[in-house]
């Protein structure tokens, strides 16, 4: 089903500047792994060897973060987003 | 035609590249390049008519990534992949250590934490693991050092490849990286029961001479009161086995070591205060022995006289390879130094870059 994949700035050279990419998926994995077919170089920026989302990016469906829902099993239905963001850290 | 010097600063926040003729009276300065985060390794690559920069970038929101420019350094574009273990290895590639030529005209070699190599033939957009060392019997054996468990150093002759790993040891290869063999006779450790295991020990660099191809420098992870000597270490032997050189430094810690481009008997090291790690007494020196470290000077003329603590990394001291080769050095304070007439005069080039994890110098005719 439809549902859109919000992007960080630093991620959207990888889609021609778009700030979002649309994909027809039913959970966060799919979304992730359609991200792969969008480009490769995103999706690896995304997360890493083990398909385990990186460590300082958190997914929100809507608003909530999926780790308080089915982590990557979270079920998407029309119209949801998927919101990439980075994690407050650095130094 | 012009010669040019380029000098790669990998930085906390990204590369910066420093540009001068051949005086090196004035170096220019642009960048940061990246993404503002660790610049661990860079590379001028002059094999082919165009020189290309590489340098890593280790993103610790998105993942390591390689940049390459083939502009001297004006502009860098992302590779279209970086290393990455294959699927069901389990590992994550989690920063870039090294990167250097390998033989012939396009190889391209990564050394990788957690420590494995990498080779590309295609100018870095696509990488293959190379098994014989990255799953070598003993890999799963190795451990992290603080610094990670890096592959750091790779150096080439042909065939011949020799990896420094922390905490992994001093690896050989004599097939070109199809199979390796730890050689660490007289690598001493002082973080395990037995002070010469046959794999493990925190190698911090090893360096060569072209032209003593079986003699070898190490800095290793010295500075252990109850295992004095296994700091600074040479070997006669390919490699073979190792013997102290550091009678006469004020600590056998240290993390760089490098050779005189034009001398194999000249080789230097920045000692350091053990537990510290920095500078001994507040005072920044660099050591030099050129008669193949039995006897060591100390270099200070140009750097502060006091009251200075910082450290100077694995990758943070190079040389360049004009006919009078110049020294250079990156601090974590952020300053980078020119070391002139082999290190006998030290100038500071810039105050106030960010923490500076490696400096590699080369240079290009344009």
């Amino acid at each position: 089903m439809p549902v859109s994949v919000q992007l960080p700035s630093a991620l959207r050279p990888y889609v021609g500047g778009a700030d979002s990419v649309e994909l027809d998926v039913a959970d966060v994995r799919s979304a992730l792994q359609g991200l792969a077919g969008v480009n490769a170089q995103l999706y690896r920026s995304i997360c890493d060897e083990t398909g385990a989302v990186r460590r300082h990016l958190n997914l929100f469906v809507n608003d909530a973060h999926i780790r308080d829902l089915a982590g990557v099993e979270t079920q998407l239905k029309n119209g949801d987003t998927l919101i990439i963001l980075t994690a407050v850290s650095g130094g | 035609m012009a010669e040019r010097v380029i000098l790669c600063i990998g930085t906390k926040k990204g590369l910066f590249i420093a540009e001068s003729g051949p005086k090196r009276t004035r170096f220019e300065l642009r960048g940061p390049f990246g993404d503002g985060v660790p610049v661990y390794s860079a590379l001028v690559d002059t094999r082919a008519k165009k020189p290309r920069i590489y340098a890593s970038s280790c993103n610790p929101w998105f993942g390591n990534k390689i940049y390459r420019s083939t502009d001297l350094g004006h502009t860098f574009k992302e590779t279209k992949s970086a290393p990455a273990f294959p699927e069901g290895d389990g590992r994550t590639l989690q920063n870039i250590w090294a990167m250097v030529p390998g033989r012939g005209k396009k190889e391209l070699l990564a050394g990788v934490e957690p420590a494995s190599l990498f080779r590309s033939m295609d100018g870095g957009d696509s990488w293959e693991m190379m098994p014989g060392i990255s799953n070598h019997e003993h890999a799963r054996d190795w451990h992290p050092g603080y610094g990670g468990l890096c592959m750091h150093t790779i150096v080439l002759d042909g065939d011949h490849i020799h990896l420094g790993i922390s905490t992994g040891g001093h690896y050989v290869s004599e097939d070109g990286g199809t199979t390796f063999k730890a050689s660490n006779k007289g690598v001493g450790a002082g973080f395990v029961p037995d002070p010469y295991p046959e794999f493990g020990q925190c190698v911090h660099k090893i360096a060569r001479h072209p032209a003593a191809p079986d003699r070898l420098y190490m800095q290793n992870h010295g500075g252990w009161e109850d295992r004095p000597g296994v700091g600074v270490l040479r070997s006669d032997d390919d490699g073979k086995s190792w013997y102290s050189i550091a009678d006469g430094l004020p600590s056998d810690f240290g993390f760089p070591i490098v050779v005189h481009p034009d001398d194999p008997d000249t080789v230097y090291v920045v000692p350091l205060e053990t537990v510290t790690r920095t500078c001994p007494g507040g005072q920044p020196a660099v050591w030099r022995s050129t008669n193949g470290g039995r006897k060591w000077k100390k270099l200070t003329k140009g750097f502060p006289k006091k009251d200075a603590y910082y450290t100077v990394l694995r990758d943070a001291l190079d040389f360049d390879d004009l006919k009078a080769p110049a020294l250079y050095m990156g601090t974590t304070n952020g300053k980078v130094w020119i070391g002139r007439d082999g290190g006998d005069q030290w100038d500071c080039l810039f105050d106030d870059l960010p923490t500076v994890y490696c400096v590699k110098s080369t240079v290009v005719t344009v």
